[in-house]
């Protein structure tokens, strides 16, 4: 743990009692996520695996306490969740960087809202920056880095609040495939020097995988969690891993459950003329 | 700054006042050719005789600086408030539904009419002083001022908004600290379209009586066919919008500085 934590905060156990989440109004309403039943000790880095649609996002935003349980409970260190706070951070896909700030003063802009005063919160942001390694940066515009940079800048803000809770919503998405490597594992390192508890969304098995000491994989709609699957591989980890024969046998069980199993039969093949004839198999 | 980019700043202050100066002289040619007799279009040196003439003696008796600035002075004040107060209520509507709803079908009754179609009404309920001309210049600000802010208070996603507030902002801050600048760029365009509806309706508005302005001078002087002095009014005028519309410009790039650049 590096100095940037001032005081060990509590726990950060994330606790989910038959949770469902409703989404949209009157007649068009619809449970996009149910039964939804986890429990995530303090520190662990949990990785929620889906297809597209499924309900990451939604389940994400519930604990971030952006949107309400429609039933169920949701707590973190026992404490039921309501509305938003700096104790669950948040990273999404598109950084959500203020453009018209300084780096600097976006890392800072937590500590501003709780009325830190100016030295103190660029001090803290400087220490913040260093830690994702953009202490050269402090006084660029957000529009002057690269996405990965940007997203570094993100993590930094976000953990200037010393959250307990650190929520990413397929954070390297955007990125490109070298960019999104380098990330994860700029993530794993910053992740092992801070007691923080992760939730990380993606849509990518091997990232999933790579990254998280358990993966839950969900169904599409209705999302539910289909499986959950304990990743047993040390740490620290390196890209190797992604050969090892336990890691290929977890990523072949991942794609058997993300395959769409809804009972229908398997879309008939295109002709090379375009759609198939009827009849023809 | 490349060369290249510098070459391309040159090409665009060449155009910039090569295009005034050939419109001057092709109203020059014109009326040197006499294609038009000067009671319709005088020429530029007969308009700039006028000019000098007024800025020598004044016009009906009252001095040029002193029109000018009566004008000034009306949509200074006009534009003021209503940028400020539309700017304010357009931020609200865009993001708080209840005050939307409250001002949605009063201000829509009230943006499709034309604002001159409202002068005898405003002459009937504050008279022909200065109280009517300003509030009718205010009115068309405020109406531009409000649309142009609520789109965009619409500007920021819904993503930066939540971010804001999980990093501890509360309601009111995550409205000064985000949605604020979001709009910025908006309100700044909002405000030059106000600039020039509010010269227009200026001259309108001085109609409502009195004996200074622009627009009374511009006014008085067609009735009584003096043509050069209509012009040297309306040159003036254009002036004006020119001066304020740059001014503007300017300052919104200062205050956006980040714009065009995301
Ligand atoms: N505000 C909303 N109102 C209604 N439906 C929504 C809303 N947001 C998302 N949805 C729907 O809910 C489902 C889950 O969305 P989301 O959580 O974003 O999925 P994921 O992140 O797994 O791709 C999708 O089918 C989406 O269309
Ligand atoms: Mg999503």
């Amino acid at each position: 743990m590096t100095g940037a934590y001032t005081e060990e905060p509590p726990a950060g156990r994330i606790a989910i009692a038959g949770g469902a989440i409703r989404l949209g109004g009157g007649a068009a309403a619809f449970e996009v996520v149910r039964d939804i039943d986890l429990a995530i000790p303090p520190r662990q880095f949990v990785c929620l695996l889906g297809p597209s649609g499924c309900g990451k996002s939604t389940l994400l935003g519930a604990l971030a306490g952006h949107l309400a349980l429609a039933r169920g409970s949701l707590a973190l260190d026992g404490e039921p969740v309501a509305g938003p706070h700096p104790e669950r951070g948040i990273v999404f896909q598109q950084h959500t960087l203020l453009p018209w700030r300084r780096v600097l003063d976006n890392v800072a802009f937590g500590p501003k809202m709780r009325g830190v005063p100016r030295a103190e919160r660029l001090a803290q942001a400087r220490e913040f920056l260093a830690l994702v390694g953009l202490a050269d940066f402090a006084d660029r515009y957000p529009s002057e880095l690269s996405g990965g940079m940007q997203q570094r800048v993100e993590i930094a803000r976000v953990l200037i609040n010393q959250p307990r809770v650190l929520l990413m919503d397929e954070p390297f998405g955007a990125l490109d495939a070298q960019t999104r490597l380098m990330m994860q594992e700029v993530l794993l390192d910053i992740w092992t020097r801070l007691p923080t508890t992760v939730v990380f969304v993606t849509h990518d098995i091997d990232e999933a995988l790579f990254l998280g000491d358990r993966v839950l994989v969900m169904s599409a709609r209705p999302g539910r969690i289909l499986e959950d699957i304990p990743l047993a591989f040390p740490r620290p980890r390196g890209r190797d891993l992604v050969t090892d024969p336990d890691f290929v046998a977890l990523k072949r069980r991942c794609l058997d459950l993300l395959r769409p199993r809804d009972g229908r039969p398997p879309l008939p093949r295109l002709t090379p003329l375009g759609l198939p004839l009827a009849g023809a198999a | 700054m490349s060369a290249n980019a510098a070459a391309a700043r040159r090409r665009y202050w060449i155009l910039a006042v090569l295009s005034p100066l050939t419109l001057l002289a092709l109203w020059a040619l014109v009326t040197a050719q006499g294609l038009a007799t000067p009671m319709i279009l005088p020429s530029p040196l007969a308009v700039l005789a006028s000019l000098g003439d007024m800025v020598g003696h004044g016009y009906s008796g009252v001095d040029l600086a002193t029109h000018v600035l009566a004008s000034l002075r009306r949509v200074g004040i006009a534009f003021c408030g209503g940028a400020l107060l539309g700017t304010v209520l357009g931020l609200l509507r865009g993001r708080v539904a209840e005050i939307d709803a409250l001002f949605l079908v009063p201000s829509e009754l009230v943006r499709p009419i034309p604002p001159l179609g409202l002068i005898p009404l405003f002459i009937l309920w504050f008279g022909i002083g200065e109280a009517s001309k300003i509030l009718l210049i205010f009115l068309s600000v405020f109406l531009i001022a409000m649309v142009n802010a609520q789109a965009g208070a619409r500007a920021c996603s819904l993503d930066a908004l939540r971010a804001a507030r999980s990093m501890g902002a509360s309601r009111v801050q995550a409205f000064r600290f985000v949605v604020l600048p979001s709009a910025l760029p908006q309100i700044m365009t909002g405000l030059r379209v106000a600039m020039g509806t509010a010269l227009t309706i200026l001259v309108a508005a001085e109609l409502l009586g009195g004996d200074r302005g622009l627009g009374f001078l511009i006014l008085d002087a067609s009735s009584f066919f003096r043509t050069t002095y209509v012009f040297a009014g309306i040159v003036l005028v254009g002036l004006i919008g020119l001066a304020s519309d740059r001014a503007i410009a300017l300052l919104g790039r200062r205050i956006v500085h980040w714009e065009g650049k995301r």
